[in-house]
């Protein structure tokens, strides 16, 4: 897990002074994050990945907003989310917060949008980045870890494929009319 | 009793008033003034006496406005309406005027009697407003004349005064050149009669004669002053006109107001100064108004000359622009006359009809526009030191000159070209590059009081500082407002220049980099001097290379020299390829293992459609010496190992699209050496004989290489950085599903454009890309946002 510290905010951590070259230093690893963030959305931009898209939001760096479609071959086919991406000072040491904003019936999100991802938790490594992140939640979207549950009803239904498409595709559109 | 005495009274009252005015009494008056002719005043004094004066005198000027209109003016109008006078207008209109005159002053005893009479009455009456009794007169006779005005007196009069004009004229010419006159001259210029019969004197006599009598019945005004304006002004106009045909290098006004002074203003004072005789009440009075009316006509009418020679001058403008320098008296002359007559409006707008019909339209050159442009912008700053005009009028030609694709390249060009052009001259003088963004600066102190407002026409959105610049370069690189345009054209154009002459000498080059430095800055020219760079490094390495024996490089067949170029610095190259034979392809290759021994880590990659070939052809009955492009080259090559060739095989063993083989043969064909057996089939020459060297070069063109450029163009590269932007955007709207064009802009601004690149992209721009995008169907424009179609 070491290279999920920081290793600026490590050596303070050893020296123990809090001086004003702390906040100095706050933001000038703000402007590494803008920076690598900077980098990850011309790579995406670059490498146009079939599915998984992202871009910031608006005012700054640190909101972003995701949209992956249904991987081909699953019950989600056909069907496209959207999901906010909220990065911390301290990215990429650690995680980003990620939520579905439009509503997801899956076994592993709740009806809140929060994703349950081992990835975006215990297993976050400064290696991933938006792209594999999204990819990720792509898969998990036709893979579910049906052991962990966050929404049980989707849980148990998703032995029945058939019926699960149905209901899932009914919700999508009912949720998604609403919205509009 | 008293009845019959006043009756008596009365009718010996009337006797006498009868003597005194015979005009009163129409039968027998002679007799009458006959019986009692020297007892005027003794009758006054009884008329006085009596109290009749006033009904008197209301009595005779009543029978004298009758007579004038029943009879003096009639006859006067007579003489106008009668056709086989209007033929000969001169002796007409004399005639006309004597006889008025002659009936007019058998009235003035009459008149004179009256004053007498009222200097006895001692009566200060007023008639129709006049205090004297002359006035008076005057006024009925103008009042009558007008009255039966016929509609077309004036044709006489407009003849009579052209006349003596022209001899008038005539005669001032005369007394200038009379050593000119030539022999075998038989009319006189004046009156056109034959010399020996010339009637100039008579004319001049009668002119004079009929002027003074007109000035005395102050009729001159009335009846030929409209007239005397009209012919004035033409004959200013045709003067200027005539004046300023087609030479601009000479400064006008001063002869102009010579001329006005001398030929039209002594012509004037011989008119209204003519008179003399009994009309005339005072003397002084009379010359002093005639000053008056005199020089108050001399102002109109230089303020006349000054308008027809501005507007002669504005339409013109266009001419004389083009020629400046030259014209630049003219120039002179029209920014005085500006000042005193008020065409400012007129002349841009005249300026900018002649600029947009004339220049602005696809039959022009650029680089025509380009000079008359210059040539606009030198001018007009002469005309207009604040600019504003020039900033008005050239706004088209600047509009204009934005949509042409070459004007970049033009000025680009014409900055650096050799020999005398005055971008290169401008150049040279070296002066830092003005931008329109410039903040205004705070004004010069020191010359505070030299400060001027800017005219009213003036754009207020910008600063009097920026239009005040003068400096052409400037002025030119404005048209796009950025310098990098014009940067990246001048590296495309320095990186044909150094590939095409492949002799590493940058010399010249350096000198201008080095002024162009001057203007642009050091940052913005940085990678122009790294690519002189690379030529210079270039050359050294190729000598090191060579004169080392441990790279074998002696050993080949044939010298390769390299170009080694930092790609990195270098503008894009044109994605040609080609595929070179083998053999050659294995001394570059020879070439490039040296290379890296040499440099360690670096390797060469080549642009084997760059760069040239000297060839030894030899056929059965010639041997060639050519230097020819490889890509030719390689042509004429497989046609070494075999006689005949399609051009869909020479494309695929050449990896060359089958187009540009098509276009590289006709060389080869021009110098006889292929020749077309078949639809797309070629064959070698290998015998020249007559037949076919009598006619293939005459009948096969043979495409111009230079006009070629290795680079990509700057529209190109930066449809290529567009593109690095629609990834963006696509992102953008995927996620962000519709946005406004500012907003996307906002966004490509503030994620897109922070990288090491700094592209820089406009509002207008963006909207032209996007735009596009939607007619290509990959975006949806509606209701003022931009949306991606659904998939």
């Amino acid at each position: 897990m070491a290279q999920n510290v920081n290793p600026h905010s490590a050596t303070e951590h050893n020296s123990s002074i809090k001086t004003n070259d702390d906040r100095l230093r706050l933001s000038k690893d703000n402007h590494a994050v803008t920076k690598r963030l900077q980098k990850e959305l011309m790579s995406l931009m670059t490498c146009a990945e079939k599915g998984v898209s992202a871009f910031p939001e608006g005012e700054n760096f640190f909101k972003w907003v995701g949209t992956i479609s249904g991987p081909v071959g699953t019950v989600y086919e056909g069907l496209t989310y959207k999901l906010s991406l909220e990065f911390p000072n301290s990215y990429p040491y650690s995680a980003p917060v990620v939520r579905f904003t439009t509503s997801c019936f899956h076994p592993n999100v709740d009806t809140a949008g929060n994703i349950c991802l081992d990835i975006l938790r215990e297993k976050w490594s400064a290696l991933y980045d938006v792209r594999t992140i999204l990819l990720s939640i792509q898969s998990l979207l036709g893979e579910p870890n049906i052991s962990s549950p966050l929404n049980p009803q989707a849980s148990q239904m998703w032995a029945n494929q058939v019926q699960y498409k149905k209901h899932l595709h009914e919700t999508y559109h009912k949720e998604n009319s609403k919205e509009k | 009793m008293e009845d019959v005495e006043n009756q008596q009274n009365l009718d010996e009252l009337w006797k006498h008033v009868c003597i005194l005015f015979p005009i009163l009494c129409h039968e027998n008056q002679d007799q009458n003034r006959q019986d009692c002719p020297s007892d005027e005043l003794s009758i006054m004094q009884s008329i006085v006496g009596q109290g009749q004066e006033a009904i008197v005198e209301q009595l005779v000027l009543n029978e004298i406005e009758t007579q004038l209109r029943r009879d003096i003016v009639p006859t006067f109008w007579r003489h106008f309406s009668d056709d086989e006078i209007k033929i000969h207008g001169l002796e007409g209109f004399k005639g006309a005027v004597d006889s008025l005159y002659d009936s007019l002053s058998t009235i003035v005893p009459f008149l004179q009697t009256l004053e007498l009479l009222r200097q006895t009455a001692q009566s200060e009456r007023q008639v129709y407003g006049q205090l004297s009794l002359m006035e008076t007169f005057k006024v009925m006779v103008r009042a009558s004349l007008h009255s039966q005005l016929p509609l077309d007196y004036q044709a006489i009069t407009e003849d009579f005064y052209r006349v003596a004009f022209k001899v008038f004229c005539n005669s001032e010419n005369k007394e200038i050149d009379q050593n000119e006159s030539a022999e075998d001259i038989v009319q006189c210029a004046g009156c056109c009669h034959e010399i020996e019969f010339c009637q100039c004197q008579t004319i001049i006599e009668a002119f004079h004669d009929i002027n003074g009598k007109l000035q005395e019945l102050d009729l001159l005004e009335r009846l030929a002053g409209d007239v005397l304006t009209t012919m004035i002004h033409r004959r200013i106009e045709n003067h200027v006109q005539e004046t300023c045909k087609g030479s601009f290098d000479v400064s006008h006004i001063g002869s102009l107001e010579v001329w006005l002074d001398t030929v039209v203003m002594g012509w004037l004072s011989r008119i209204y100064s003519s008179g003399s005789f009994g009309f005339r009440e005072s003397e002084n009075k009379e010359t002093h108004s005639t000053v008056e009316t005199l020089s108050k006509m001399k102002q109109t009418l230089r303020h006349f000359l000054y308008e027809t020679y501005t507007r002669t001058r504005i339409d013109q403008l266009f001419n004389i622009i083009i020629e400046y320098p030259d014209s630049e008296p003219a120039v002179e002359d029209l920014r005085i006359c500006l000042l005193k007559t008020d065409l400012r409006q007129h002349l841009t707008q005249k300026l900018q009809r002649a600029l947009e019909t004339r220049l602005l339209h696809p039959g022009v050159n650029t680089p025509d526009i380009l000079t008359a442009y210059v040539a606009a912008i030198r001018a007009l700053r002469t005309l207009d030191p604040s600019g504003v005009l020039l900033d008005t009028v050239t706004q088209p030609v600047r509009q204009y000159l934005r949509w042409r694709d070459d004007t970049v390249r033009c000025v680009v060009t014409s900055l650096t070209e050799e020999g005398p052009s005055e971008l290169a001259e401008e150049l040279s003088r070296g002066e830092a590059l003005q931008l329109d963004d410039l903040t205004p600066s705070e004004e010069d102190t020191k010359n505070w009081e030299t400060w001027n407002p800017d005219p009213v026409d003036a754009d207020p959105s910008k600063t009097s500082q920026s239009r005040r610049t003068s400096d052409i370069i400037s002025m030119l690189v404005n048209v796009y407002g950025s310098k990098d345009l014009f940067v990246n054209e001048y590296r495309t154009l320095l990186a044909d220049r150094l590939l095409s002459s492949l002799n590493y000498n940058t010399d010249k080059e350096i000198r201008y980099l080095e002024l162009l430095k001057l203007r642009f800055g050091e940052s913005q020219l940085h990678y122009c001097e790294v690519m002189l760079k690379d030529i210079y490094d270039s050359k050294r390495i190729n000598t090191h290379l060579h004169s080392d024996t441990n790279f074998n490089l002696d050993n080949q067949e044939f010298a390769i020299t390299a170009m080694i170029l930092s790609a990195q610095f270098w503008p894009h190259f044109n994605k040609e390829t080609l595929e070179l034979p083998e053999f050659v392809q294995e001394h570059l290759n020879t070439y490039t293992k040296a290379f890296e021994t040499l440099k360690g880590n670096r390797t060469l990659s080549w642009k084997p459609q760059l760069g040239s070939v000297n060839l030894d052809i030899e056929l059965k009955d010639r041997k060639i010496n050519l230097t020819v492009s490889p890509i030719h080259a390689t042509i004429i090559w497989h046609f070494q190992s075999k006689n005949q060739w399609t051009i869909e095989e020479l494309s695929q063993i050449m990896h060359a699209p089958a187009t540009l083989v098509r276009r590289k043969i006709t060389y080869w064909q021009s110098q006889g050496l292929l020749h077309e057996i078949g639809p797309d089939s070629f064959e070698l020459v290998e015998e020249s004989g007559p037949r076919v060297k009598g006619h293939i070069p005459s009948e096969i063109v043979c495409d111009d290489e230079e006009t070629e450029s290795a680079m990509a163009s700057a529209q190109e590269q930066r449809e290529e950085e567009l593109q690095v932007f629609w990834s963006y955007i696509v992102g953008m709207l995927t996620n962000l599903d519709s946005m406004p064009l500012e907003r996307i802009l906002q966004m490509l601004k503030m994620f897109a454009l922070q990288g090491p690149t700094t592209i820089e992209v406009g509002l207008q721009e963006l909207r032209h890309f996007l735009d596009r995008k939607v007619a290509e169907e990959k975006l949806l424009f509606y209701g003022g946002v931009y949306r991606l179609p659904k998939s």
